[in-house]
């Protein structure tokens, strides 16, 4: 085993062990606890990563089949074995992801049972199923060639062709109806990536990553396991690549060009920058780095290209399964961390068991004389007794590897929440100087002082402080909020009756002989009093419940002197209108001279 | 029993008290107590414990949201095992034993209505069923929130009737009114009306010139449609090449083997 295998294995394991605790989690809590999705972004990381850019990944499966047996490119065999391999690993995850992304895991088996044709993600769903039924039909013979059924092996054998040529054209139906699926959204996507040929494009963007996808892992493992490149095999699929990436990227802008779309690239807006990115690592750079057929000899030119090729296309299935429709939706999802570790955790035990099956496969195929002819078909090979691996090591240093993922598990689950995650809000983002953590117990309200301004503008103190009423104390919350019995996000109505002792506890808030509504209540403040104290030096040192009014702090902090100062025509007079004359820092003319003038704490009235 | 439900709202009569709400919540026996928990994200303030509620806009203009039940319904048409049914009298609803919780339906829905009870680990997706199980069952004669509506801002009949009334309403009083009823044509046609004094469309996603009269299911019908051609097709193009392509290697082959015993069989006579 090389160093950089182990290193790379153990850093795989280690992620595996994560993901597998928190998909243990999800199991058992439900996706709420584990993710960020809501209900205005339903689909997020699992499925764009996982389902649908997995899925293109796997796409190499059915076009290296495409060009080694039905076109009979016969030196493209070895690598052929190799994107079938790729194929299983990439189905599979997308199926295991699928399994726990769904809301019931137990109900799967539904589309199987229930038809709707009209649904796109009823055919995606069967054909996932058919396709790893038959690379499993291409798996067979491994197997059967370690059993006595000669007859079922040979049987096997005779139905390679047949599986490759189904696995074609349920490839061709389900690649394509990765972009039906979102051909429903026209008022969601943005109108970048929405044409009506999206399926056509995903379809030939999906053959363009996986060609991508087999350069790329054929690097990998040739880099991993020390072995020579294959600079000749791969410079022949780089010159194919090339092909589908100029027909994508001609087809994807004529497209838009029929639909008078072009205009929107040059916007310079964040859409505008995605899309340029995506076209350009999908596309333009592979093109020009693989078109010269120097060029694409070059193993890093094929590192880079491959890899750049890839993440654009990745990005591209991101994109149409979410990013781009925050304008629509305006939501402000970001996967939580545990959303990201569960991912990652699926694509490493891919890659692990991807280089499992690639250490077991034999250097030389074996010698069955009657079935030699057929042989060649075969996709796999499991070396029988005596016959020498590929891997250089099949196992490893096992307990490293189990200290690994068992040392995640245990730090996934630590790390958990057990609840479900209230995604941050501009309001606990907000947290700090600007926000008021008032209630029972403690931190339960949140006030955001600092989104209040922003929201109402340059009236925004005026709206709440300093009311030329009558014993104005403070302004209710209920002033602008009106439907605080309902719960609400800014009060919970029946939390207060609970806490402060059922229907006895009406007149606490609500005056006796008044009606119990909005108009009447108490402010917030006369119960969270010293819970609503801001930050800022004046209020902390007048409590916010004997704040005076505008009118009231003019006459008792100021008038004694400025009515001397105003008659001066030499002094400048202050801005009294703007509430920063006197809430500033330092305070003018210091805190003591305010609290010397001020009157004495009076006991706060309610007001009305 | 009617034989068409359609519920139309008149914005301008809407006090915003929110009885329909509480009628809606004490009916289908949901929790109202427990706040939603991605309370942020729902910013029109359905959840699924909360099938309509009322949006506050600027100007004490009160608009009440709650499942438009399409004529055309998206959701219905994309989701995976039928969990979603259009029932021939109109309304759109679910069946929680059959969802798989995938959400499409949610991703679809062009006025982002349906909701999923993200905290249970046994969840579903949930929506506005224009109270239809009940109706049915006799229970009661209209929708919980059509009877709790203290101003009749909320009515409740066929969608003929329905339209009718919107536009003798319209007709009536056109300085009142924008002239318009949102729901007539927009995504193929909605079983729950709206006539306003404000612009409506914010109730959907985006512009409302995307909304316009195009029903959603046959964007992708009209694909899906082309299945099992283009499956076959592929098939024939593929085998065909296959066989093509075998067939001169054989001949090649043969060919050569021919030439090679041709000249083995010189060889023997010389």
């Amino acid at each position: 085993m090389t160093r950089r295998l182990g290193i790379f294995k153990g850093v795989l394991w280690f992620l595996f062990g994560m993901g597998a605790a928190l998909i243990g989690v999800r199991l058992l809590r439900g996706l709420g606890v584990v993710t960020a999705l809501s209900d205005v972004t339903p689909w997020g990381l699992w499925k764009g990563l996982n389902v649908f850019a997995g899925i293109a990944i796997g796409a190499g499966g059915f076009v290296l089949a495409a060009i080694a047996h039905v076109f009979h490119g016969e030196k493209y065999h070895p690598v052929a074995r190799c994107a079938v391999l790729i194929a299983l690993c990439a189905y599979s995850g997308a199926a295991i992801s699928l399994f726990y992304e769904i809301g019931m895991p137990w109900k799967i088996w539904g589309p199987i049972v229930f038809w709707n044709p009209h649904s796109p993600l009823f055919e995606v769903a069967w054909c996932v199923m058919l396709y790893l039924n038959v690379l499993l039909i291409e798996f067979a013979p491994t197997v059967l060639e370690l059993t006595h059924f000669h007859g079922l092996y040979r049987l096997a054998l005779k139905l390679q062709l047949p599986a490759v040529i189904l696995g074609i054209m349920i490839s061709t139906l389900h690649q394509s109806t990765l972009g039906t699926l979102f051909l429903i959204m026209p008022e969601r996507l943005n109108a970048l990536w929405y044409t009506p040929s999206l399926p056509e494009l995903f379809f030939v963007s999906a053959i363009a990553c996986g060609l991508a996808a087999v350069i790329f892992v054929t690097l990998l493992v040739d880099w991993l396991y020390l072995r020579p490149h294959r600079i000749e095999m791969l410079a022949g699929l780089a010159r194919y690549l090339v092909m589908v990436l100029s027909f994508y990227l001609i087809f994807r802008l004529g497209d838009m060009c029929r639909h008078g779309k072009l205009g929107l690239i040059g916007r310079g807006n964040l859409a505008s920058w995605m899309f340029f990115g995506e076209i350009l690592a999908s596309c333009l750079i592979p093109i020009l780095l693989f078109a010269a057929s120097r060029w694409r000899r070059q193993p890093w030119v094929l590192w880079i290209g491959s890899s750049l090729c890839i993440l654009g296309i990745v990005f591209n299935r991101l994109n149409a399964s979410g990013i781009a429709m925050i304008w629509a939706t305006d939501s402000h999802y970001f996967p939580a961390w545990t959303e990201f570790a569960v991912s990652f955790g699926l694509i490493s035990a891919m890659v692990l068991a991807f280089l499992w099956m690639h250490e077991h496969e034999p250097v030389r195929s074996g010698l069955f004389s009657e079935v030699q002819n057929l042989r060649r078909l075969q996709i796999f090979q499991l070396p029988r007794p005596g016959q020498p691996w590929a891997g250089d090591l099949t196992f490893g240093p096992r307990r490293t590897y189990s200290l690994l993922f068992v040392l995640a598990a245990i730090l996934g689950l630590a790390l958990t929440p057990w609840h479900p995650l209230v995604r941050s809000t501009s309001v606990q983002r907000a947290r700090g100087k600007n926000v008021l953590l008032l209630g029972y117990p403690t931190g339960t309200v949140h006030f955001p002082h600092a989104d209040h301004i922003k929201r109402l503008g340059q009236k925004a103190c005026a709206t709440c402080h300093h009311l030329h009423r009558p014993g104005d104390t403070g302004t209710p919350c209920s002033s602008c909020h009106r439907d605080m019995y309902l719960p609400t996000k800014i009060f919970h109505h029946s939390h207060h009756i609970k806490v402060l002792g059922g229907n006895s506890s009406c007149e606490q808030c609500h005056p006796a002989g008044l009606p119990a509504s909005a108009r009447s209540v108490r402010p917030c403040s006369f119960c969270h009093r010293t819970d609503m104290m801001t930050s800022n030096t004046v209020v902390t040192k007048f409590d916010s419940i004997d704040a005076p009014g505008y009118r009231k702090a003019a006459h008792t902090l100021c008038i004694a002197c400025h009515r001397k100062e105003a008659k001066n025509p030499k002094w400048k007079k202050p801005d009294l209108f703007r509430c920063a004359t006197c809430h500033r820092t330092p305070v003018p003319h210091g805190i003591e001279v305010l609290r010397s003038r001020a009157r004495p704490r009076t006991t706060p009235a309610p007001p009305m | 029993m009617r034989s068409s439900f359609a519920i139309l709202n008149d914005v301008t009569k809407c006090i915003g008290c929110e009885e329909c709400v509480a009628a809606c919540q004490k009916l289908h026996k949901l929790t109202p107590d427990v706040p939603p928990p991605r309370i942020e994200t729902a910013t029109d303030g359905l959840s699924s414990n909360r099938w309509t509620s009322i949006i506050r806009r600027p100007g004490g203009v009160f608009v009440k949201k709650q499942c438009r039940h399409c004529l055309e319904p998206a959701c219905v048409s994309v989701c995976p095992v039928g969990a979603l049914q259009k029932t021939p009298e109109g309304p759109v609803i679910w069946d929680g034993d059959r969802c798989i919780g995938c959400r499409y339906c949610m991703m679809t829905c062009p006025y982002g209505v349906v909701r999923f009870t993200w905290d249970l680990a046994i969840p579903s997706i949930r929506k506005c069923t224009l109270c239809y199980d009940k109706i049915r069952s006799g229970e009661i004669d209209k929708p919980a929130c059509v009877t709790a509506c203290p101003k009749e801002a909320t009515i409740f009949g066929t969608r003929e009737e329905m339209l009718a009334e919107a536009h003798r309403r319209l007709k009536a009083e056109p300085k009142k009114y924008i002239q318009h009823v949102w729901g007539e044509h927009e995504v193929g046609g909605t079983s729950v009306l709206y006539i306003s004094h404000v612009d409506l469309s914010f109730l959907g996603w985006t512009n409302p010139e995307k909304l316009s009269g195009v029903d959603l299911p046959t964007t992708t019908w009209d694909v899906l449609k082309m299945v099992p051609y283009e499956f076959l097709g592929m098939g024939a193009v593929m085998g065909s090449i296959w066989w093509v392509i075998e067939r001169r290697m054989r001949l090649q082959r043969e060919q050569s083997a021919g030439r090679l015993s041709n000249t083995d069989e010189g060889e023997d006579e010389s």
